[in-house]
């Protein structure tokens, strides 16, 4: 098998070479970098939930009228943090870590019940520390793991040429592609080994934490990691072969940091804000805010008319009879339901604005494949963009949940009237607490795998073309 | 002799591939950003200009002095577009209040566009500068010496009379001649992209900033060169030295300023040093409960403030040390007016005192953990160059930590003239301070905030350490150089 030999000979050259050996220190220093410093993020992020999260669900539990509940809602509801936060940070301080009730009202006769909100993030405006990129996983693969391979392969081909090395090996029986192929895999493996060899001395110390423990899928989604790792590296390597299928090294090599400086270092700053410009324009959260309330006051001030109307068809001499009463209250019911129904799509509708408004962005990004491995890890590790728009589902769905629960246990009271939203019209008997359900937010593996699907694809094909590129390049090249 | 080397290296650079495309690439990148921050800049410009309508229009809803709600905008800095520093990250509005001495860490940020586009972080031009014209000034330098080695051609030059101190001046500085070309291509692009864009305005002196960060820009080129020029020195090959040089820049340009911070940092975990100041403060604040509970058993008043046995109507907003009155009292309480204007005059007097004391406390505690921790940060990641470039030129644009400073303290001086205003006004003893029913306040001679940056010799001087840093690690690397190579065999 000749590739076997290319690739044994590529490989043993590549282990013994310099670059090779500066590549295992860097690596293993910043990986193990990485633990020590997750130990300790991770420990604060867990007792953080730990400790939010029994506080709302002891919030929940002390209310024993139905109609409080109702009205008050779950309270807030908390985003677990992921345990491989060290793989992606995901612009953790950028995002939301909970969603809580939107805000309350109360005019003369009626009070608003629990409507969803999702409240802005809070930037860490004290932070007076220079600014940094988060130093996980994310950071090492899409800057170290792009540059390495190609001070690699700058000369796998051209260096051969130069030296004449490259005609002895063509003149015996092989193929070209064989040749490109066997330089890519030993290239390939002599990258994946201090990868390897680094992430694994970084997983061990993290699992000396008791905070941090694997469980079966997390070391799926490792297992994942790995994956979209090879394949970003086999870009670069394809890349890196393919200029130097037809340039000298010097030039192969000039060729090679200015493809990479553009796509790794800026096209994933720079094209996300540029194409964010270009996106239709959205509110600001003032202007949605001040447009939120004039319509929701609009609304409230033609019920406010209706009521009065209501109001003064009533005789206060005449005792109420249920009669009278009961469009009265249905009146009310229905105001109060709308109202959260209005705001609740209100809100939802300027969360999904916004996060289109970043989607669109994104999706321009992806033109690198840098911004691509970042989408596609932040999603492995359940944190980022994707992840919160899941928790936000996951809200959503339990608050469902929430609502049947109070509809039924109101159903089984014989004696209310069944109208949900209003003191006078639900059960007045003691709720069993323990019943109620309860927000746990779960990591999803198969949702993970969904998001990341298209991005791991488009790395797929990012690879396979520059392999094919490269091929194709060096069997029209003149040796 | 040494200008025919020169001549002969600048040409060989300039007519080669590698020179071109890299400043075409600096180019496109720079006109690229500069248009993206360019349009940044102007929607920063009109949120301050919008805030600051709000603020005014807060200040003038204000019907009594102690309903005033005042707040003063740091302006956005138009020289931020060159190197962003902590300009984005902290906060922008402060509020000034009688009874809270502002900080540094008072100010709080606001989101007014969309804030999951903060997941995109944004680059300044000096990034560019830091990033792809070092990678050129290393490309440039590698195989300087020992390509020229490997080829031979280091012997011919050598047999000429020429000394080998001037043979590396030679490359030197014919290497930094190209590498000014971008600098300045690019400067110039910005330069006319701004004048274009009316909405940033430079003041006269911003050109003299513009001119200390090509200077800086200029003397970090030439760390990297010489850096480069010694390892092509001292390595054997070509391809050796090509493979220290990527890694020495990958490990100074990329890791090290991030690694740093998370490991070397000494001041580690503040959390409860922080919380014990707190309780601090709050126990010194109990002084203020003590003393109404002793104003209102000696005063014919009865109750809780602010209403105390007052009768009538009016708005209350009565928060944590803050709270806004607006009364309309009615006239069996006019007797009881005196007291409760005696009342704010003491307390007013009392808070004024504390929020003195409590404010030193949270000074010192803000030096000893937040300050010393990014002050480390500073010292540690000024052992890369490239973080020492970062920090010469916010320094040189205002928009390092000592600029940030400098606006903590235009607050504190502007809240010191709101309690001189309240003071001249005799606001605190006055009716007016929580009733408007005889007449409200006049805002017209209230003091307005006006911050402006600092001089530009405030900035040379803060700029300066670090450009001298930069200038001796040249000195140090260029006499290494020429030590080693007077010794080297070729």
């Amino acid at each position: 098998m000749m590739v076997w030999h290319i690739l044994k000979r590529e490989l043993f050259d590549h282990i013994n070479s310099l670059r090779f050996a500066l590549t295992t220190f860097v690596m293993i220093v910043l990986m193990v970098t990485n633990a020590i410093v997750h130990l300790q993020k991770h420990a604060d992020r867990i007792q953080e939930y730990s400790k939010n999260v029994p506080a709302s669900i002891n919030n929940l539990k002390s209310q024993t009228r139905l109609y409080t509940l109702a009205q008050k809602g779950p309270g807030e509801l908390y985003k677990r943090p992921s345990s491989l936060a060290f793989i992606a940070d995901g612009g953790d301080i950028f995002l939301p870590k909970l969603v809580a009730n939107d805000d309350s009202w109360r005019a003369a006769d009626v009070e608003s019940i629990a409507t969803l909100g999702y409240p802005e993030t809070k930037q860490k405006s004290k932070n007076l520390r220079p600014p940094a990129i988060p130093l996980d996983w994310a950071f090492i693969i899409t800057y170290l793991l792009s540059f390495i391979p190609i001070l690699f392969t700058f000369d796998a081909l051209s260096g051969e040429r130069e030296y004449g090395t490259l005609r002895l090996c063509l003149a015996n029986p092989i193929s070209r592609s064989v040749i490109v192929v066997g330089k890519f895999l030993g290239t390939l493996i002599a990258l994946v080994l201090p990868f390897t060899f680094a992430s694994l001395l970084n997983i061990t110390i993290l699992s000396t934490s008791p905070w941090i423990q694997f469980d079966t899928t997390d070391w799926a989604r490792l297992a994942l990691v790995f994956l979209i790792v090879c394949c970003y590296i086999c870009i670069f390597i394809a890349v890196g072969l393919m200029v130097s299928a037809r340039l000298e090294s010097r030039m192969s090599l000039m060729v090679l940091l200015l493809i990479w400086v553009t796509v790794v270092v800026f096209m994933p700053l720079t094209l996300g804000t540029l194409a964010a410009k270009w996106t239709a324009p959205i509110q600001t959260v003032q202007q949605f805010r001040a447009t939120k309330k004039e319509f929701i006051d609009n609304i409230r001030a033609e019920n406010t008319r209706q009521w009065v109307g209501m109001k003064q068809q009533i005789d206060p001499e005449v005792e109420l009879k249920d009669e009278i009463l009961l469009p009265i209250l249905r009146f009310k019911m229905e105001w109060v339901n709308f109202d959260r129904d209005t705001r609740e799509n209100l809100n939802r509708a300027y969360l999904m604005a916004q996060m289109k408004q970043v989607q669109q962005a994104r999706n321009v990004c992806r033109l690198s494949p840098a911004a691509t491995v970042q989408y596609a890890l932040e999603s492995i590790a359940a944190t980022g963009l994707t992840r919160h728009l899941q928790f936000v589902e996951n809200v959503r769905l339990y608050m469902k949940q929430f609502r049947q629960f109070i509809v039924e246990t109101d159903r089984t009271d014989a004696e209310s009237p069944h109208l949900i939203g209003i003191p006078e019209g639900m059960s007045k008997k003691p709720i069993a607490t323990e019943n109620i359900p309860k927000f746990e937010d779960q990591l999803n593996f198969r949702d993970s795998f969904t998001s990341a699907l298209v991005d791991m694809l488009l790395l797929v094909l990012f690879a396979g073309v520059f392999l094919s590129g490269a091929c194709l390049f060096f069997l029209r090249a003149e040796v | 002799m040494l200008l025919t080397l020169i001549r002969q290296e600048v040409l060989s650079h300039l007519m080669s591939a590698r020179f071109f495309a890299a400043v075409i690439m600096t180019l496109l990148l720079i006109v690229a950003n500069t248009v993206v921050l360019i349009d940044e800049y102007e929607r920063r410009l009109a949120d301050y200009n919008g805030q600051e309508t709000a603020h005014r229009q807060k200040v003038e809803e204000a019907q009594t002095y102690s309903a005033l709600e005042l707040f003063v905008e740091r302006p956005p800095n138009p020289l931020s577009l060159f190197s962003t520093g902590l300009e984005k990250q902290l906060g922008s509005t402060v509020e000034i209040y009688y009874s809270l001495v502002p900080l540094i860490s008072s100010a709080s940020a606001r989101y007014l566009t969309n804030p999951f586009l903060n997941l995109f972080l944004k680059i300044d031009l000096v990034f560019i500068f830091q990033v792809v014209l070092s990678l050129l000034a290393l490309l440039f330098a590698y195989d300087a010496i020992s390509g020229e080695r490997e080829a031979g051609t280091l012997r011919l030059v050598i047999s000429h009379p020429v000394p080998r101190g001037s043979l590396l001046v030679g490359k030197y500085l014919s290497a930094m001649v190209c590498l000014l070309l971008p600098v300045f291509l690019s400067i110039l692009s910005v330069l006319i992209l701004l004048s274009i864009a009316s909405s940033v305005q430079l003041r006269p002196d911003d050109f003299l900033r513009i001119g200390g960060i090509v200077l800086t820009t200029i003397v970090y080129l030439s760390v990297f060169y010489l850096m480069g020029l010694l390892i092509s020195t001292i390595s054997q090959r070509a391809a050796t030295s090509l493979m220290l040089c990527m890694f020495l820049w990958v490990v100074l340009v990329l890791v090290y300023p991030t690694w740093s911070r998370f490991t070397l940092n000494p001041v580690g975990d503040t959390r409860a040093e922080k919380l014990s100041v707190e309780e601090q403060v709050n126990q010194i604040w109990e002084e203020v409960e003590r003393e109404k509970r002793r104003f209102v058993a000696n005063s014919p008043l009865m109750g809780k403030p602010p209403w105390f046995n007052l009768t009538g109507s009016g708005r209350v907003a009565w928060g944590d040390r803050r709270y806004k009155i607006d009364l309309k009292l009615d006239a069996q309480s006019e007797e009881l007016v005196p007291h409760v204007q005696e009342y704010h005059r003491t307390l007013s007097a009392l808070e004024i005192r504390l929020a003195e004391k409590t404010a030193l406390i949270r000074e010192q505690s803000l030096a000893s953990t937040d300050i010393r921790q990014a002050r480390w940060d500073e010292l540690l990641m000024k052992l890369s160059p490239a973080s020492l470039y970062t920090f010469a030129t916010t320094a040189w644009v205002g928009t390092d930590l000592d600029g940030m400073f400098d606006f903590a303290r235009a607050t504190q001086r502007y809240h010191q003239s709101l309690i001189d205003y309240f003071h001249d006004k005799e606001a605190f003893a006055s009716r007016l301070w929580f009733a408007a029913d005889k007449g409200s306040v006049d805002w017209l001679d209230l003091p307005r905030f006006h911050f402006e940056r600092e001089d530009v010799w405030v900035n040379t001087q803060r700029a300066l350490p670090e450009l001298f840093v930069l200038l001796f690690m040249n000195l140090v690397l260029f006499m290494v150089t020429v030590l080693v190579f007077i010794k080297t065999e070729v």
